[in-house]
Parts: structure tokens; sequence; C-alpha cells
């Protein structure tokens, strides 16, 4: 048999018969070299109680070269891009070796997101937010893993209807914030759009003058 | 690095012309030398094996003088840095793969033991590593890799004592050296910084005939093996010529020769020559054909590969001709006379303004007369209309009349007078006109060159037809051949004076510089000319044709060794000012232009 096709199934068989560890790995088609792994956000974090998917391919020259991974499942991570899931993490380019397993490779994408590196962004906006405020950063994490990630959210609204989506919360702003330029007669996506850019947050607010909050509006 | 040791100089030809470079072609068997004597005296003052040397000099990309300096200074750590040992207390130590934690690269420098290939003069002794993390015992052994545990499994280990199986260890180097191009093989297992010595590469992919290893490969494996084998080695001439200034690796895909020449080694040099190089090879490799003088049809195909049954005589420019490139820049051509700071310039200008300038490039014009489409199939600047029999210039639309006698301002563009400076608007559309002035004429003659080639295909039929019914040799056709040879390789020279033209100041030494290309482009034309002819049907036109053709083609290359030898007598004189800044030299206060020492 293959060499690749012996180890991925290996590999597989051997996340099945492991109960101590929450990683999982699914056949995705016919062929085991396009995978799904999943485990659960890590606890103490704004990723608890979510539910995190992963999109694995195999490559040809595996395990020589590094599996490739991006999250299915949105996240707001500095590390991993809001827009595609892509990750920014170095065993999957240079520091990757062939020891490495799609489980351990899985494990550290949940203790990526136990300790994110903001100087290493995958998204920069992101990574701005972390670093202006990191309390205004972790209430839009966990946001975002209750509204994609299935987590508890704070159970405010009533029980049984989905959460509706509040963009201004999604964008990781203040309400006040966007209200205030909205009542100027700009557009709400606009201006969550351009807040959003500008990383008007915490101490920044005081920075960015009113005007160029405008000026950008109007581009 | 010692360039001037005389075994491995295999002349080419001597420096007799002054656009011409000293410089010597050397094979990949040459380069191998160079870099055994490097390695052989590095190993003799630190007392290591050759494996140790390699990985050291290549670590300090063959800086020898740093590399003793450093190594004087702290050996374990240059050691470390390099892959040869490991440091012996580390805090990641690398993970067994059944209990796999998280995990992101870190690096722990501190005390070190060496573990790496055993230096065998060295006082230095071998100590076994803190923990045998992959070791097989006796028992059993699962490779981590790819979870075989067959009892016979063989396996491998660097000195970190890592072990992974053989097949392993194979597909590794494989991944490494042939789809990453990579003569830097790190351990396989995780964070372990340690590199695989030349010795431990080689024993796996060609193992010595007779051994237990090479006994057990099927031919193809052997195949293989050689192959990534011979790439390896190419990836480490490649590294050594990388890291000396005075070689570069030939372009040409698939040749593996390499130029000497320290004449071009600085950047101050490149501003006094223009080193055009050959590395004295033909072809590509692969599809090599050599020129048979036996054939009676040679066939032109100048940019076909070959493989055509009877592609095998080529003209200057097909796929059999000369590797020559510039030693000084990526420019893959002969860029003379033109330095390579102002050939990149122009390059990039053309490619900047390629839009603005596209129209200049389509084959067709109308007659300034009657405006009818007229369409240029032939090298030849002299266009005449079918229609109202008009003729005229095809590059300035100007009468050809006046083109004959004086070839009056085909060359030069003249600043318009009267130009008011303060104008924005008209001084942008005058620098574009001046830019397509200069863009028009280099384009033209880069097509001319290719339709020559198309126009010589077809002339060539005519010539074998002929050669069968009059009674001449194959040799006596051949001065067809010569002349369109010729005349490509002055429009390269033709085409490069007007990207030196674009960027010389206005000056007397530009008036001599612009008369000169002015009588070469007279002259190649007039051979284009009498090359799209008419051809005789007779021996005694064919005769009178020859000797037309022949003289006009001596002609015509000495108006090209005059324009190549002034140009670069000038460089060397300081003579040529630019009208713009070009890298390498350097401006004083009062504009004037001085190379740097
Ligand atoms: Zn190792
Ligand atoms: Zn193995
Ligand atoms: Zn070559
Ligand atoms: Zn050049
Ligand atoms: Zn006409
Ligand atoms: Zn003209």
């Amino acid at each position: 048999m293959d060499a690749r096709l012996r180890r991925v199934n290996k590999e597989i068989a051997d996340c099945k018969n492991d109960t101590t560890s929450n990683i999982k790995i699914e056949l995705v088609g016919d062929t085991p070299f396009h995978l799904k792994g999943s485990f659960p956000g890590p606890e103490g974090t704004p990723y608890e109680g979510g539910h995190f998917e992963v999109d694995i391919v195999i490559p040809e020259q595996y395990p020589f070269s590094p599996v490739k991974m991006k999250f299915m499942t949105k996240v707001y991570h500095p590390n991993v891009s809001s827009a595609s899931g892509a990750i920014c993490l170095d065993i999957l380019k240079d520091a990757w070796s062939p020891v490495l397993t799609l489980k351990s490779t899985l494990i550290s994408l949940q203790s990526l997101l136990c300790s994110p590196e903001p100087n290493d962004p995958q998204d920069a906006e992101v990574a701005k937010h972390y670093t202006t405020s990191k309390a205004s950063f972790e209430e839009t994490a966990a946001y975002w893993t209750q509204i994609y990630a299935g987590g508890p959210g704070k159970k405010t609204s009533s029980a049984n209807s989905a959460p509706v989506r509040d963009e201004i919360a999604m964008a990781g702003l203040e309400r006040a914030h966007v209200d205030q330029f909205e009542a100027l007669g700009f557009e709400r996506t606009k201006v969550i759009e351009v807040l959003r850019r500008l990383n008007y947050r915490g101490a920044n607010v005081a920075s960015i003058s009113e005007d160029k909050v405008v000026e950008e509006l109007l581009r | 690095m010692d360039m001037d040791n005389e075994d491995f100089k295999v002349p080419i030809k001597e420096k007799k012309k002054a656009y011409e470079v000293d410089f010597t072609s050397l094979s990949q068997t040459a380069i191998e030398k160079m870099m055994d004597s490097e390695l052989e005296h590095i190993a003799g003052i630190f007392g290591v094996d050759r494996d140790t040397a390699a990985l050291l000099l290549r670590h300090l990309q063959w800086n020898k003088e740093r590399l003793i300096e450093k190594y004087m200074d702290n050996a374990s750590s240059v050691s470390i840095d390099a892959g040869i040992s490991s440091p012996s207390t580390s805090t990641s130590s690398p993970t067994i793969p059944s209990a796999p934690g998280p995990s992101r690269r870190t690096t722990s420098r501190s005390s070190t033991k060496v573990l790496g290939p055993s230096p065998s003069t060295s006082k230095q002794r071998r100590t076994p590593p803190p923990a045998k993390k992959y070791t097989p015992s006796a028992t059993s052994f699962t490779c981590h890799i790819c979870f075989d545990d067959s009892p016979s499994l063989k396996t491998r280990a660097l000195g970190c004592e890592h072990t992974f199986c053989l097949g392993c260890w194979v597909d590794y180097l494989g991944s490494r050296i042939r789809d990453e191009q990579e003569l830097v093989i790190p351990c396989m297992a995780e964070s372990c910084a340690l590199r695989a010595p030349d010795s431990f590469v080689r024993a796996i992919l060609v193992p010595d005939a007779g051994s237990p290893e090479a006994k057990s490969m099927t031919p193809e494996e052997k195949a293989a093996g050689q192959k990534l084998w011979e790439r390896f080695g190419e990836l480490g001439v490649r590294d050594f010529v990388g890291a000396n200034k005075a070689l570069k690796y030939c372009p040409y895909p698939a040749c593996t020769n390499t130029v000497s020449c320290p004449s071009a080694s600085t950047k101050a040099s490149l501003t006094r020559i223009v080193p055009i190089v050959t590395c004295g090879a033909r072809g590509i490799p692969q599809t090599s054909q050599s020129p048979s003088s036996s054939s009676s049809s040679p066939a032109l195909n100048p940019y076909a590969a070959g493989g055509g049954s009877s592609d095998n005589t080529t003209l200057d420019t097909a796929a059999s001709k000369e590797h020559v490139y510039c030693f000084g820049c990526p420019v893959e051509s002969d860029h003379r006379p033109v330095v390579c700071g102002v050939a990149r310039m122009w390059l990039k200008k053309c490619a900047d303004d390629s839009e603005t300038a596209n129209w200049i490039k389509s084959n067709t014009k109308e007659c300034p007369i009657c405006q009818s489409t007229i369409e240029k199939n032939g090298g030849c600047n002299h266009m005449t209309c079918k229609k109202c029999k008009h003729e005229f210039c095809w590059v300035c639309m100007g009468p050809w009349t006046e083109h004959g006698t004086q070839w009056y301002s085909c060359n030069r563009y003249e600043e318009k007078a009267g130009i008011d400076a303060r104008d924005q608007q008209s001084q942008s559309r005058a620098s574009l006109e001046r830019y397509l002035h200069y863009y028009n004429r280099w384009a033209n003659h880069e097509q001319s060159s290719k339709l020559s080639l198309d126009l010589y295909a077809k002339t060539e039929k005519k010539m074998e037809s002929l050669q069968s019914s009059s009674a001449l040799t194959w040799i006596e056709v051949q001065f067809m051949r010569k002349a369109v040879d010729q005349a490509v390789r002055c429009r390269r020279t033709l085409q490069w004076t007007y990207a030196m033209g674009y960027f010389l100041e206005n000056d007397n030494m530009k008036e001599l510089f612009e008369a000169n290309q002015r009588d070469l482009e007279r002259s190649v034309e007039e051979l284009s000319e009498l090359l799209e002819g008419p051809v005789p049907v007779d021996k005694e036109g064919i005769g009178v044709l020859r000797q037309k053709v022949t003289d006009k083609t001596v002609y015509v290359q000495m108006r090209n060794e005059v324009m190549l030898e002034d140009t670069a007598n000038g460089l060397v004189e300081g003579r040529w000012k630019w009208n713009a800044p070009v890298e390498g030299f350097s401006y004083e206060e009062d504009g004037d232009v001085d190379v740097l020492p």
C-alpha cells in the first residue's frame, strides 16, 4: 500500500481510538486526503463553548510537506483570517516536521486560540483590535463564537430563537460611536466598515478626529 | 576565494576588442574542484572532516574569513547555527508523535555537545545524546513517519539519533532536493536543527555497490537515487557560485556551466564594460543537435527547440546558438552597447509604457498618400504602396527618396523648438513623443529581425530548388544565410543603441554616436532590401546577387564593429553623459556624471 495512504489511515484510526482527547477527524469524501477536523474551543477563552471545524487537505508529498488546514468556522482571532479562515502558524509552513500528525497539528490550532500572536498576524484589523483593547477584542471574539461556533453567548435574549446578528458587536465597535456617525446621515454598514478599518476603539477614539472619520466616510 | 588557480581556467578566446570582456567558462567539475580546495583548506585549519567544513562554509555563504573569525571566537555556537551539533540542554526536546503537544518552534541556545557528523581528526569527543528519542530497541521499532514496524526495517539517524526508516529518508530527500530545490536537509524530527552532511545524503541515495542497501534497490530506485544525488551536486555548485561575485551560473535551461568574469564583479565595473559572456555550451542539452555540413537541406527554425527531421543547421539566433548572456544583469541577451544600468532602465520604461506604445507594434500602417492599409512582411523599411506606388519609410512615414541619400532624420529625435517649458501638458506630450521616437525604432528593429528570419525561410526554399536546377553547390548558396545572420546581429546592436540614445545627454558626443548609428542603420536597411529583392532564376543572376550581398554583408559587419568599438571606448573614457541618474554612476553638483572609482 502507498505509504501516504497507510499513514493517513493510521492517523485517522488512532484519533478515533483515542478517547482522552476531544479532537475529531472525519472523511469528507471517498478518499482520506480531504478531511474535516474539529475541536471544542479552549476553556477560559472567548472561544469556550464553541465547536470549531477545520478543512484539511493532505498534499501529495505528505508527510514531507505540511498538511493544508484552514478554519471552516469563522473565528475572530489575530492569526486567522476573518474572511477566509486562513491560518498563520509556523508549523503549517517552515517549521513543519514529518513527525507532526493531523492530531498534533489540530491540538496546536486549539492552543493557538489560547495564545494569539498579534505580532505575526494573519488578519491585521483583528490584530489591531487585540492590541488596542483586549477586553473589547475578547467580547467580539466571544460574540463570533456565539454566532458562528454555536457558543453559549450571554443568554440575554429569549431562548428559542436563533441569535440575531448584531453587526456592531460583530465588528467590535461601540453602539454609541456608530449611532453618532449614522446621525450625520451615513449608512450604518458604511459607518461600521470605516470605524472598523480605522480601529475606532478604546484609547484610539480620542486620537482620531471626527473630521478624519467623516473624510473617510466621504471617500 | 582563490580564483587564480590556473588548473581551472579554460580560456575561450583572447581578448581582442574593446567591446569584449575577458572571461573563462567553467564546467561543473571545475567548480567542484574549486569547492574541494576550499573545503580542504577549512578542514585543515579547523581539524574537522569535509562534511563539517561544507556545512560551515555553506552556512556562512563561503566567506572563509568570516567563518574563521567566528569559529575562532566561538566554535560551538557556529556549529549549532550551521546544524552540525545540537544544544546540549534543550527545553524544546523533540516531541514523540504518540504524545504530541501543541507546539511552536522554539530555539534555545546554550552550551553544546558535538553530536553531528563525527569530526574524525578533531579533539572533540562525540558524546551520547541526552535521551534516545526514536532509537529502535531490539524488540520493536516503529517509524514515526510511516508507522511501519516490520522487524526487517532499515533505519537511519543523524548525530541526534532521531531514527527513521530508510524509505522515509529517501522520500524526504526527494521532497527536499527535487521539489524544494534545497541543499539544506534538516533532521526530520520536530525542532531538531541538525543538518544532514553530504556523506549521509550520499549513502542513502547512492549506496556503495555491493552494500546490502545497494543490493536491495531496484534498478529504478537506483536511477532515481542517482538523479537526486546529481541534482544535489548541482545545488551545491549553485550555492557556491551564488556566493561568489566573480562567478555566474549559466541561465540557460538545464545548463550546468559557470562563467568566471572577475573584471565585472563590482558595481563600479559595470559602468565601464558590458560583460556579455558565453558559457561555451550551445543549445538546450536534451535536444542538442550538431550542425551537419553534409546536409543539403538546412532548414530554419529559429525558436523551436529541435526535433524536426531537417532541423540540424540553424542560424545564430536558433535553438542551437551559443549560451550568450550578460554577466552583470539578468538580461538574457546581448545588450551591447548599452551598460547594464541603462538597459535595465530602458526595459523598465518599456514595461511601464507598454500600453501607450502598443499600437506601434502593429504590423499594419496606412499609406501616407492614399491611406490604404499596408502590411509589413519583411525586415526592410522601404515600403511601396501597392495601390498608389508611393515609396515611404516604415519608421518615420517620410518619403523614401530622402532616405536614399541622407537617411535624413530617421534615427534622430529632433527636440522640437518653441515648446513652452511651463506648459505642463505640452511638455508631457513632448516627452511621450520623444519616448515613442526611440521605442518605435527599438521595436522596429526587433520586429525586422523576426521578419528577416521568416523571409529567409522562404528564400531558402527558392535557393534549394535553384541549387538542384542550376548546378550550384550548397556552399555557393550560403551567402544568403550569412547575410541574414549578420543583419539580425546588427539589428540587435541597433535596438540597444536606441535604448542608449534615449538616455544620452544631448551633446557633441551624442551627435557622433548618432552618426555611427545612422551609418549602421542605413547599411543594414540596404542589406535587408537586397535580401528581400527578387531572387534571380539563372546562374549568372545568382552570381551578381551573391557578389552584391557579400560585399554589403562585409560592409555592414564593419559598421557594426565601429559602432560597438566606439561605444565601448566611450564607456572606458567616461565620454557618455546620461540624462537621468544611472546606478553606479555618481553625479556632481554641476550635473557632470562621473564614474565611481
Ligand atoms: Zn534530529
Ligand atoms: Zn518510515
Ligand atoms: Zn550554458
Ligand atoms: Zn547586463
Ligand atoms: Zn498609397
Ligand atoms: Zn524614416
